[in-house]
């Protein structure tokens, strides 16, 4: 049979196999998950495999890079079939994120700066959720922006799941009077810095076109003054880094982040100068953040996965390291030889 | 989502995800289709948050806005060439400014502040605490203060990397490239995280089979 | 006679009992109204402006009540209250005893403000006299930033002093810079084997320094390509770019004698948007197959789809970025990497240009004051907080207050 031929009837299976379950999901089948004793089935399985491949290496016989791929992505999609959970603890930065946040008294005024799109969504996702489910639990009102262009539509997404979710269950929250959507600004840390003066000035409407004197949460804001706590949601350029830079060391806010776990190695030194009161950093920020605010989330529900693919990966650097060193060890037995 | 979106994005997701096995007719449309949708979306965006959300709504209000307009227009000049020269205007503003702005912020948040943080007791947890720092505390505290400053040399350009210099610049690497595995090993996090909700969204809100 | 007076006294002296108890009773009701804890109210309570800065501060300074002693003093703290433009009093902050100074930092120039503050007792709150009215204002000059001032003088200086030295014909010193001999190798390499190269110059825009250095290192590479009459293909992802790219890569066929060999089409737009710009460039990579990958500026998450793509298709490449998080994919996946600011360096060097030498130099000299600053000021801090040695506190202190920046 030939190559293309195969992949034809790869294709077509897959395609079946999709068919097949999209149309059980329309008459309602359960969804899967395995049992404890399947799941330990499965991980030896994967670690046996992997065990296979190291002796394949030491063998001689290297594997191509689309098993690697393969194998990631297995590591990626079992564990949201399994049933087991992970344990989580709790970071300095996390827990001093919350603290930050849990001292402020009722009424006080959040702005949430929503500085990604969706792309970076599965980290920052569960932390825009659960940031803004506990400020409504604290009763803190609550205004967000983006100085991405999709990041507004980010945080509508984040109020819809959290108006929906249990703790909050009979509550009403009125537009224009608990929460604001200022919407997305072009100018990048410009804007950061205009906001200093004049919010009015950078968001003359918000993100559905309401004119700015006409929302009562926000008509009295003038600049950064009369903010209480800002919180940035971050995936890179403009984010976290320019709201310290402006935003903490030249207007005194009291800022904390949520970054891409790309970006949390760079900002950490700023915590540890005491520019931000707290950082959560990646699925794992996310995830310890929500086991802190009891809002479990996608955040906590991932965590298997990423230790999962992680430990693929790991495996993987060691096996591609005894590849290296045999192929330098045969160079060297065959220039001996010689 | 509808049953037309679910699978429009699935068909995208999937023929993104087939390049990893080999370039096909699948991620050249996706590809396509992606770069076209990015190009207009930013038209569409930057016309209602800049012309429409500025101009229209906020008429009258802000009157510096026009001379920034017309550093816009002057922008356009270039597609003629007779007058293209006057674009350049409006880039050296740009560059101006940004410049200017970026000075000061970078260098009181990123060197002042960050140098003020470094300068630490090496066996204390704060300044006037005394010996209280336990051992992970101190290493942590040797590693910081001679990290920054092998580092520095390292990227010193002046004098030539030898002798105790070139030593210092050798461990300032050292350090540079632990970093650089550590911050490796939190963006294959990154992206580990961002194939998660990939794969979620294909077996969960796609084909229903996982919650 | 029997006394005719005893009946009646008896009888008063009954009576009179339940008085003198009740009386009594009373007496204690009233020992116990007058037993509530009534703290003396803070005094001197004076406002006054916070000095250079934009409007937006009030500096209060009181003296305690006389009843706040630790450790049992009657106060259990203060509160105290402002009024905006003469309307109601509404509390603004609470502080514990001993407490004797709190800086406004929410007051808005235009404004006037009136202030009281309540001494806290267990049982009641008394409040001291109140305040003038004021009205904030605004400096010129915030003199807290001085520090930050002197910092930037002395290093801008630096860098004009080797600019102009670098005018006038010195020569700077800049080390050697690995990765730089490879760029004239991997041209020769494209040329030799008649394929295309292929130069990003980053994702962003003119106004980040990263895409300068990449541009003026296109300079020097494309006046090799013109020589060699090797092919380019710059995709890009701003237009601004797009404008540079094509101006640098004319001039550079035009001193090479060659102006009919340039093409508007080396520099193309793709898109603004990061992955779809990244989505095209990896097609034209596994498309082209460019011999030489030149990926020199500011990058962000594309960069190692970039790299691995470019180490997929056997291209060698060199790299360079100032931004730390994408350092490593670089490293890993590319021959040669310039990191962060030896792109800089690199651009100076290639460039020879007085400003970026200059420049250089004078950024060392800032470097060299980081490095000396920190040697010596955690040598004071772990002296001074060991043994308490008054020079080395001085230096400390020294050190930390010229490095601060106030707000």
């Amino acid at each position: 049979m030939s190559t293309k031929v195969k992949e034809i009837l790869a294709v077509v299976a897959i395609t079946i196999f999709c068919l097949v379950f999209y149309i059980g999901k329309i008459n309602g089948w359960e969804t899967i998950e395995f049992s404890f004793t399947v799941s330990m089935i499965v991980i030896s399985l994967l670690v046996l495999s992997l065990v296979w491949i190291l002796i394949l290496t030491i063998k001689g016989n290297l594997i191509e890079r689309r098993i690697v791929f393969l194998f990631v992505g297995i590591a990626v999609t079992l564990p949201l079939f399994m049933g087991i959970s992970q344990k989580i603890s709790s970071s300095p930065e996390v827990v001093s994120l919350y603290e930050s946040v849990d001292a402020l008294p009722a009424g006080s005024k959040v702005l949430i700066s929503f500085d990604y799109d969706p792309p970076s969504a599965p980290e920052l996702q569960p932390m825009a959720e659960a940031f803004i489910q506990l400020c409504f639990e604290k009763n803190l009102k609550v205004i967000t922006m983006g100085l991405w262009p999709q990041g507004p539509q980010q945080a509508n997404l984040a109020f819809e799941k959290v108006f929906s979710s249990e703790k909050l269950k009979g509550r009403k929250f009125e537009y224009g009077v608990d929460y604001v959507n200022l919407g997305f600004q072009t100018g990048n840390e410009f804007v950061v810095q205009r906001m200093g003066s004049s919010f009015k000035s950078m968001f003359p409407t918000d993100y559905v076109g309401n004119a700015y004197n006409d929302l009562p949460l926000v008509k009295n804001i003038k600049n950064f003054s009369n903010i209480d706590y800002c919180f940035n949601l971050s995936a890179g350029f403009p984010g976290t880094v320019e709201w310290i830079q402006i935003g903490v060391d030249r207007f005194g806010v009291l800022l904390g982040a949520g970054n891409t776990a790309v970006q949390a190695p760079q900002i950490y030194p700023y915590l540890n100068a005491g520019q931000l009161t707290g950082l959560l950093g990646g699925m794992n920020g996310a995830a310890e953040f929500e086991k802190l605010t009891e809002i479990p989330g996608k955040g906590t529900k991932f965590m298997l996965s990423q230790s999962f693919s992680h430990m693929v990966v790991i495996a993987f650097v060691l096996i591609g390291n005894v590849a290296f060193f045999m192929s330098g060890r045969k160079s060297m037995l065959e220039g001996n030889e010689e | 989502m509808d049953h037309f979106s679910l699978w429009l994005a699935a068909f995208l997701t999937l023929g993104i995800i087939s390049f990893l096995y080999k370039d096909n007719p699948w991620y050249k449309l996706t590809e396509a289709i992606f770069i076209g949708i990015s190009a207009g979306y930013w038209v569409v965006t930057l016309y209602w948050d800049n012309f429409y959300g500025k101009f229209w709504v906020n008429k009258g209000e802000e009157p510096t806005l026009w001379i920034g307009a017309f550093f816009g227009f002057l922008m356009l000049l270039r597609l003629i060439p007779k007058v293209g020269w006057l674009s350049r205007w409006p880039l050296a503003f740009i560059v101006g400014a940004t410049s200017g702005l970026w000075l000061m912020n970078y260098f009181a948040s990123n060197i002042m502040v960050q140098v003020q943080a470094t300068i630490m007791p090496l066996f204390s947890t704060g300044y006037g605490t005394g010996f209280d720092a336990d051992f992970a505390t101190i290493v942590a505290n040797f590693v910081i203060f001679f990290g920054t400053l092998t580092g520095l040399v390292y990227f010193f350009f002046s004098k030539e990397h030898k002798g105790a210099f070139g030593v210092g610049a050798k461990i300032g690497i050292f350090f540079l490239m632990i970093t650089f595995g550590a911050s490796f090993g939190y963006t294959v996090m990154s992206r580990m995280s961002l194939l998660i909700g990939r794969i979620d969204f294909l077996f969960g809100d796609w084909l229903g089979m996982i919650q | 006679m029997k006394n005719i007076f005893s009946i009646p006294i008896l009888v008063c002296l009954v009576i009179s009992i339940p008085f003198s108890i009740f009386a009594q009773e009373k007496q204690s009701d009233s020992l116990i109204e007058t037993s509530k804890v009534i703290a003396e109210p803070a005094t001197s309570l004076i406002v006054s402006d916070y000095k250079y800065d934009n409007g937006n501060s009030l500096k209060l300074n009181w003296v305690p009540s006389i009843d706040d002693q630790l450790p049992a003093g009657k106060v259990t703290g203060y509160e105290l209250f402002r009024s905006v433009n003469g309307g109601g009093f509404e509390r603004i902050a609470e502080f514990p005893p001993q407490k004797n100074s709190f800086q406004d930092d929410k007051v808005e120039i235009g404004s006037s403000y009136v202030y009281y503050i309540d001494a806290l007792s267990k049982d009641t709150a008394t409040s001291s006299a109140k305040t003038e009215l004021i009205n904030p204002e605004r400096e010129w000059f915030n003199a807290g930033k001085i520090p930050l001032l002197i910092m930037a003088l002395i290093i801008a200086g630096s860098i004009f002093y080797f600019i102009e030295t670098a005018r006038r014909g010195k020569t700077l010193f800049v080390r050697k810079i690995a990765g730089l001999e490879a760029i004239d190798d991997a041209i020769g390499r494209a040329t030799e084997m008649g394929r295309p190269i292929l130069f990003i110059p980053g994702i962003q825009d003119m106004d980040d320094v990263q895409t300068l250095a990449g541009l003026t290192i296109l300079g020097r590479v494309s006046k090799v390509i013109a020589d060699y009459d090797t092919r380019i293909f710059m995709p890009v992802s701003r237009s601004l770019v797009m404008t540079a790219g094509r101006e640098t890569i004319k001039a550079a066929y035009q001193s090479a004698g060659r102006p009919d060999a340039y093409s508007d089409d080396m520099v193309n737009y793709i898109t603004d948007e990061q992955f779809g710009y990244v989505a095209a460039v990896d097609g034209i990579m596994v498309r082209e197959k460019p011999a030489t990958v030149f990926l020199l500026g500011a990058f962000f998450a594309e960069s190692l789809i970039l790299a691995e793509t470019g180490n997929s298709i056997g291209a060698i490449q060199i790299a360079g970025t100032a931004r730390p998080a994408q350092l490593p994919f670089f490293i890993a996946a590319c021959d040669f990497t310039l990191i962060g600011e030896e792109l800089f360096a690199a651009s100076a060097y290639l460039s020879g240009e007085p400003k970026q030498m200059g420049s250089l130099k004078g950024q060392d000299v800032g470097k060299a004051i980081a490095l000396i600053v920190i040697l010596i000021g955690v040598i004071a801090a772990t002296f001074s907080t060991a043994w308490d040695i008054a020079f080395m506190t001085s230096i400390y202190d020294f050190f930390t207050t010229i490095f601060s920046v106030s707000k």
